[in-house]
């Protein structure tokens, strides 16, 4: 598979991809300092846990709006040069994912509003 | 209907067909030579994708009407409260083996087999890539599975649950060897199930029809790929949770155990890390069935076809985020759980888009209601209220009330009959057309239909308040008196009417059923994809070109010109089995796979691979170890017939096109495979690693424990210095068989030799360094997370160590030079793998108690 097909494959479910990442981390951290009795740790005054979820969500919806936006553009740059139909697919089908990952990500950061890190 | 794209569109200037007619005296001959199937005995020794793919569905529904029986039985007892007609040790073993046959040995099965069968006749591939790798895994499947079916009747049958919780499922509180059964046995199955998910992938990535690119492949490939990327992701933490407690119970290292560091809550995690994307597992390949089913009986393409693959890479991904909500109830804090809940819950999401893509397309044409349309709207309603009570589970207060009440046995069936039974009756009335001279009975179907979709709701839908008013599951019995009783009758006479719509269907089937290779019952249901092309052993005279979705509805005289051979490769070039590779995005051409046919290697392989496991399962450990060794000497012998190399010069498969009938490298259908297997294998690493992390994170002090010592830097320093080492001078060997004039020389067994040295040396000096600071394996969870990641690091280095020496006979031999050089690629990948892996462990091993410093 060439380089290029490497990357349509990849900014189509880099959205997902984003979401695993958002999701790791946030589980990882809590479930660390949950576990070891380190649910009041703080950092620059912010108390880590919920720290970590904004931080984590932030970054990772950036990166997925970016991957959205640029596969819109390329699904619309369609009409300006041809492309063969799995290109265009690819495209679309990387827009849509990418669009359903940014509310995913944004579902999985609300919990750090609404939850109590450790209780 | 799609607009067809410009045909043709591959290098060829020419307006018509690929291939002239009439076609070359004996052409056709020599095509249905290559593929004609053994007679007599060997005729188990098939491996023609409509051969094995049957006997796969076969057997698959077998264990449906086994697992069903011990169901009556189960329904039997509960039917009046304080019943003695099972006592309540075999009601356990009723219970596991109820739940264990239904996933393991029929529901992942059951859609893997129609797979085999289905995928290569939809995608106009002659077979899959890996013919002999689908029969090993079915033979592995089927030896294993009865013999783990019948250790029922001996009272030897797992009984601590189809999940299998430890402590209860250790050797202290079971000692007898029911629980082994499920951790040899079905570790092993599993095993079969990769095989069959490697196949898949590469099946769906490079055997297509010319043409089909990624927006014309049948939905049905689409969930097929998630599907598999789904088990290789997911299966590797069942297969490692069951090395753990296996080894647990055998050698006493106590991954699980409280009192000596372990913790029962790693198992709950590696096995519903698999456990969730499992239902899903289950469910996608039965969304692809409905996404062919549905179009064909509205008439009418299917709506919403990039939604819909949006919503199987999304349930894909997302699958892998619920595991903790089967752990709801094990007091993780309850912002761990709020990320679980919300997976929980957006996974509904796109398994709501293609509920409505489905009922669009119903809407946007006539719907036929046949026996399987009629099976579709029976799965629709069933599994719409399984989803509901899914999001209803799926918030951890209303989970804590129901949890491991009947409210959660009726929710997992309306998913699981739901989602993925009904489906797979509907496949069976839409396809039989494919496989026998007769369709079924649509009389008898609709009786089987009215049977089953009554039957589950009466059994089921009661249970939903025979749960929540308190009945937990898994109990033989109960007291009269507490408001159980009547639902309790009423749900096992549902069960009784489902098993009756099953017993109609059998008897239509005994009736009808007769296979066809070449003369089926054709394409009855005006379908508009490839399998309903007319076929034989070969599937298809000619690949097609096509150039939409819907090529049978586009390309009106498609089936014809497919038989008569106007397309491509309309014989055989080798004269032995061939498949035509296609590239994986455009299904361009790129060269002739060279097919093995028919051999005992693959039977005898995976019936040894069985004796192995299952003999190892009773203690006898020295006539296990020999079936050990033969079956790797079958798997040589299989694979010594393999790698055949260029034995002609590229072909002409019709249009002018022209391509080899042997590659080597990225481009190889092997290489793509072992890629996989790379994946599998960091998968299992991956879990093991994340296992040593749970267990550092719950022993706070004790990482490592008092008085145990980490090995000197020197060690695991030297012992990377040859991993590198040995992988430096792989790549050297890689160098010196480049190029084109079939070279071979003498450095390059030499070098293999040589870095086999340097890899089993670095792994011998890493266990002699910890061996010498007398950890014990046994004495604390450290020690057992230690040893259990040198143990898969030594299981790798023993596995490349066969590998380059089978390697090196090859060059023995004169197979291998720098043309003929598959097998070489091949250990090299797996050579790097092993090589990072060991780095790896390394790391983890002697760095992260010294990062840590005991905390």
């Amino acid at each position: 598979m060439s380089g290029r097909r490497t990357g349509q494959v990849l900014l189509m479910v880099a959205g997902l991809i984003a979401w695993a990442v958002q999701f790791t981390i946030i589980y990882a951290v809590t479930s660390t300092l949950c576990g070891r009795g380190w649910a009041d740790a703080a950092f620059l005054g912010f108390e880590i846990v919920p720290m970590t979820i904004v931080s984590a969500t932030l970054v990772t919806f950036s990166a997925t709006l970016l991957a959205a936006v640029w596969s819109f553009r390329n699904h619309r740059r369609k009409g300006e040069q041809p492309v063969s139909g799995a290109d265009s697919f690819m495209n679309h089908v990387a827009t849509l994912i990418n669009g359903l990952s940014l509310v995913i990500i944004l579902w999985h950061g609300i919990s750090a509003f609404i939850l109590p890190a450790c209780a | 209907m799609n607009a067809p794209e410009s045909p043709r569109s591959f290098g060829r200037n020419e307006p018509d067909y690929p291939n002239p007619l009439p076609r070359p005296e004996g052409e056709f001959e020599a095509l249905q030579k290559a593929w004609k199937a053994p007679s007599g005995l060997s005729f188990i020794t098939a491996v023609n994708n409509t051969y094995v793919g049957l006997w796969y569905i076969g057997t698959a529904f077998l264990f449906f009407i086994l697992a069903g029986i011990l169901a009556l039985i189960m329904r039997a007892q509960l039917a009046l409260p304080e019943s003695n007609l099972v006592g309540h040790d075999l009601y356990n073993q009723l219970f596991t083996m109820h739940g264990t046959v239904m996933m393991f040995l029929f529901a992942v099965p059951a859609v893997e087999a129609a797979s085999v069968y289905l995928l290569p006749n939809m995608q106009a591939a002659r077979d899959l890539p890996f013919p002999r790798l689908s029969a090993y895994a079915f033979w592995a499947y089927f030896v294993g599975g009865l013999v783990f079916f019948g250790t029922i009747f001996f009272g030897l049958a797992p009984n601590g649950g189809w999940f299998m919780y430890p402590p209860l499922t250790g050797s202290k509180y079971s000692p007898a060897e029911n629980a082994d059964w499920w951790l040899l046995g079905i570790g092993f199955i599993e095993i079969s199930a990769i095989a069959g998910a490697i196949e898949i992938i590469v099946g769906v990535m490079k055997t297509r029809a010319v043409g089909m690119s990624l927006d014309k492949l049948p939905i049905y490939s689409w969930a097929m790929l998630v599907f598999a990327v789904m088990i290789v992701i997911g299966f590797p933490a069942v297969i490692l949770a069951t090395l753990l407690l296996e080894m647990e119970r055998a050698f006493g290292w106590p991954f699980f155990i409280a009192e000596r560091g372990g913790d029962p809550l790693l198992w709950q995690h590696l096995f519903w890390f698999f456990g969730h994307p499992e239902v899903y597992i289950i469910f996608l390949p039965a969304t692809g069935m409905v996404s062919m089913i549905v179009p064909t009986m509205a008439q009418t393409p299917l709506v919403g076809y990039r939604l819909i693959v949006l919503a199987l890479v999304a349930t894909g991904f997302l699958s892998f985020g619920l595991w903790v909500h089967h752990m709801f109830a094990t007091g993780l804090p309850k912002m761990s759980l709020s990320f679980f809940s919300a997976a929980s819950t957006a996974v509904a999401v796109p398994s709501g888009i293609q509920v409505f893509a489905w009922i669009a397309t119903i809407a946007s044409g006539r719907m036929k209601l046949t026996t399987p349309s009629l099976f579709i709207i029976g799965f629709l309603f069933i599994f719409t209220l399984g989803g509901l009570t899914g999001v209803m589970v799926a918030m951890a207060p209303f989970d804590w009330q129901a949890h491991d009440s009947y409210f959660v046995v009726a929710h997992l069936h309306y998913v699981l009959i739901g989602g993925m039974v009904f489906p797979l009756f509907a496949a069976f009335y839409y396809w039989m057309p494919v496989a026998s001279k007769y369709p079924l009975s649509e009389r008898l179907g609709r009786w089987v239909f009215g049977l089953m979709f009554l039957g589950v709701n009466v059994t089921f839908l009661p249970m939903h308040i025979t749960g929540l008013i308190g009945m937990p599951r898994r109990v033989y019995t109960y007291p009269v008196g507490m408001g159980w009783d009547t639902l309790n009758v009423v749900s096992t006479i549902g069960a009784f009417m489902i098993a009756a719509g099953v017993a109609i269907f059998i008897y239509d089937l005994a009736r009808k059923f007769r296979f066809a290779s070449d003369d089926n019952a054709g394409n009855v249901w005006n379908a508009s994809t490839l399998e309903w092309l007319p076929n034989g052993n070969y599937n298809t005279r000619s690949i097609p070109e096509v150039v939409s979705r819907d090529p049978l509805w586009d390309q009106p005289n498609l089936s014809k010109d497919v038989e008569e051979g106007r397309y491509y490769l309309p014989g055989t070039a080798t004269g032995g089995r061939e498949a035509l590779v296609t590239s994986p995005f455009d299904a361009r051409p790129q060269y002739i796979l060279q097919v093995p046919g028919p051999g005992w290697q693959p039977v005898l392989a995976a019936v040894f691979t069985a004796a192995f496991f299952l003999l190892l399962t009773v203690k006898f450990v020295l006539t296990s170890v020999v079936c050990g060794v033969i079956a790797v000497g079958c798997v040589i012998w299989w694979l010594w017939e393999t790698d055949p190399g260029p034995v002609r010069p590229p072909a002409d498969i019709g249009g002018g096109i022209v391509v080899p009938v042997y590659v080597t490298g990225p481009a190889n259908h092997s290489w793509w495979a072992m890629i996989v297997l790379m994946v599998v294998a960091g998968m299992v690493f991956t879990c093991l690693i994340f296992s040593y992390l749970f267990l550092w994170l719950v022993n706070p002090g004790a990482w490592p424990p008092q008085n145990v010592r980490i090995p000197e830097w020197t060690w695991p320093s030297l012992a990377a210095f040859l991993y590198c080492g040995s992988a430096v001078l792989i790549a050297a060997a890689s160098r010196q068989l480049r190029g084109e004039d079939r070279r071979s020389p003498i450095s390059v067994p030499i070098l293999i030799g040589v870095a086999l040295l340097f890899l089993c040396g670095g792994s011998a000096i890493d266990l002699w360094a910890q061996w010498g600071t007398d950890l014990s394996p046994s004495a604390h969870a450290y020690g057992a997370a230690v040893y259990a990641i040198m143990s898969l690091q030594i299981f790798f280095v023993l596995t490349t160590l066969i590998m380059g020496a089978y390697t090196i006979a090859r060059w023995l031999a004169r197979r291998l030079d720098s043309v003929r050089r598959t097998t070489f690629d091949n250990t090299m990948l797996f050579w790097y793998y092993t090589v990072g892996q060991g780095l790896v462990a390394l790391i983890v091993v002697h760095c992260f108690p010294r990062l840590t410093g005991g905390i």
